[in-house]
């Protein structure tokens, strides 16, 4: 069953101005302006954070979990993105930011870069035995997935059909800590600290499985100043061993693709050239390629909606600490396979389309509808000032056959009537 | 005019009688390659705002893209018309360029005459009108060394 999706973002009617920089990025045409104040149409919006980027005003806000969430549960786990650990400057080790956490209300705060490994390692163990079409595009980043969902249907096959470490990392860590911990893993609050948005629907909403295994997600950058004065008390002179290398380079762009050694892969990362990739896969072009990497952020994970350090520095900081690691790999070939066998990785459910609901059914209803939505398109002047509140005249004519707007809510189309009637009148034009 | 013809598949629409529901033409410029790829696009959109099943789409785009590569890559210029019928959707482009002298052999798998600078970018590897042949139900072929080519090519929906 498809869980209905609430929008990710909400906006704030004191902060937002109505200027329009939102909606004109959005690459759905998710966002009308109405009445001063921007809103999404939650079955378009595939929480790419591209209007969190663009908004001057601060006026988006990421849904995400609040303090009462997390009070809901006996015992709080934080597991965060490897973002996270990039938002610190160079000379961090991940147990400090782990440590951190626990000073801000979680009982325990998990690494999972170990499971980013596995789930790389799983996925170029599984190239063998995978079925086409090709190339394969991995579903770690959800916006991706819900592009997938929404605009590319037809891509749906290609897929990957392994879940995400994130999912993963969260199953384990519920049994592990309802075991250690004696506790019915019901009470056991887990909280993915997220970049981005898309996490978010992600566990309200989520694809290829029943239930999410996380409970809710923090923005990192809500948690980012607390965070760095708790690592300042310090506390984590325990450093873990157990933190991977390949599996922090998961936040950049490329990271996914370090662990294959058997594939023809191809990283593409930003919406733009993710778009311009699907369009010509849907054109049965790279047909050469296994897999594809494919993230809506311009640099994958560090550059996410919800992050504070800029993308370069975050790149530069993840690096640096990643290298203070050691390059030993923590898992083991045997061990992948045997969960493997075990069908540990699969997807639960198949993943669905969500197409958007068609304006017209039958073929002739269609190219009569495609007939006048040309003339009301030639009406419009065509300027896409966004000012009707649809981000450009093809979507205020859209939305006009849809009758969720008017073709008149166009200021040039009232102006010229304003005129018309001003010479009727014989005043002519002030 | 020594004109060279081909064809394949069975027609399930006669070509005079068949009401055409939509059409519109795309322009297309010979050595654009900024711009390759933009008619293809551009009627892939349109049919899917038609409704057209996935598939459909999918085997025109594939014969639209690698025609329009033909024209960029070989011809002048050409038209490329989308004609949507009530049981089939059917692309007409007509090139000014250099003809196909022998048709039989361009079809075969792997037979190219693209140059170096060509296969830079990479195409001709000899995959283009037989990718077309294999995607469509109906592929006609009308070539006038010297003059320019017409392809015709079908697909048939499924009601």
């Amino acid at each position: 069953m498809m869980v209905a999706r609430e929008p990710s973002i909400l906006f704030d009617p004191a902060r937002c101005v109505g200027c329009v920089a939102c909606s004109q990025v959005c690459p759905t045409k998710a966002i009308r302006v109405a009445a001063g104040c921007a809103v999404v149409k939650p079955e378009l919006c595939i929480d790419c954070d591209a209007c969190i980027r663009a908004c001057r005003y601060d006026a988006v806000q990421a849904r995400l979990s609040s303090p009462a969430d997390l009070a809901r549960f006996k015992y709080k786990v934080a597991i965060p993105s490897m973002t996270l650990y990039a938002q610190f400057g160079r000379d961090i080790h991940p147990s400090q930011v782990l440590h951190g956490l626990t000073r801000l209300g979680f009982d325990r705060a998990y690494d999972m870069s170990w499971m980013n490994e596995m789930v790389a390692g799983a996925i170029d163990a599984s190239f063998s035995e995978m079925e086409g079409p090709w190339p394969k595009i991995s579903v770690t980043c959800p916006a991706i997935v819900r592009l997938v969902q929404v605009r590319y249907p037809d891509l749906l096959a290609n897929l990957v059909q392994i879940e995400t470490p994130r999912e993963l990392a969260a199953k384990v860590l519920r049994r592990r800590v309802a075991a250690e911990q004696h506790l019915d893993p019901q009470d056991i609050g887990i909280f993915f600290i997220t970049p981005c948005t898309a996490i978010m629907n992600s566990i309200v909403a989520p694809v290829g499985l029943e239930q999410s295994n996380l409970d809710g997600a923090f923005a990192i950058s809500e948690i980012c100043g607390p965070l760095q004065k708790a690592m300042k008390l310090g506390g984590a002179e325990e450093r873990d061993d157990q933190i991977s290398r390949a599996g922090i380079r998961w936040a950049m762009s490329g990271g996914e693709l370090m662990g294959m050694r058997n594939t023809n892969t191809m990283s593409v990362h930003s919406l733009r050239d993710v778009q311009y990739v699907f369009d010509h896969l849907e054109a049965g072009k790279f047909q050469s390629v296994d897999l594809i990497e494919a993230y809506i952020c311009p640099d994958g994970c560090i550059s996410g909606g919800l992050t504070i350090e800029g993308r370069y520095a975050a790149g530069r900081n993840l690096q640096h600490i990643g290298r203070r690691l050691g390059t030993q790999s923590l898992i083991k070939e045997e061990k992948v396979r045997s969960l493997m066998r075990e069908h540990f990785f699969d997807l639960e459910e198949e993943i669905k389309a969500r197409a958007v609901r068609p304006v017209a059914q039958d073929l002739r209803r269609a190219i009569a509808l495609e007939r006048e939505r040309q003339e009301l398109l030639a009406r419009l002047p065509g300027k896409d000032c966004a000012a009707c509140g649809a981000p450009d005249c093809a979507t205020l004519v859209e939305d006009t056959l849809r009758n969720e707007a008017n073709i008149d809510d166009c200021i040039f189309l009232r102006l010229a009537r304003c005129e018309e009637a001003a010479a009727k009148r014989g005043e002519g034009s002030p | 005019m020594n004109e060279n013809r081909w064809s394949t598949g069975e027609s399930c629409v006669s070509w005079e009688d068949a009401e055409i529901l939509y059409s519109e033409s795309f322009r297309i410029v010979g050595d654009d390659f900024e711009h390759g790829g933009e008619a293809a696009a551009k009627i892939k959109a349109k049919l899917k705002q038609f409704g057209l099943d996935a598939a459909i789409i999918r085997r025109l785009s594939i014969a639209n893209f690698e025609a329009e590569m033909n024209v960029i890559m070989y011809a002048r210029e050409a038209e490329m018309q989308l004609q949507v019928l009530p049981n089939a959707v059917r692309v007409i482009l007509s090139d000014r360029g250099q003809g196909i002298p022998d048709i039989e052999q361009a079809l075969q798998e792997g037979y190219s005459t693209a140059t170096p600078q060509m296969r830079q970018r990479g195409f001709g590897a000899g995959l283009g009108l037989p990718n077309i042949k294999r995607n469509t139900d109906e592929f006609e072929i009308v070539s006038t060394p010297g003059v320019g080519t017409t392809l015709r090519y079908t697909i048939h929906l499924q009601n």
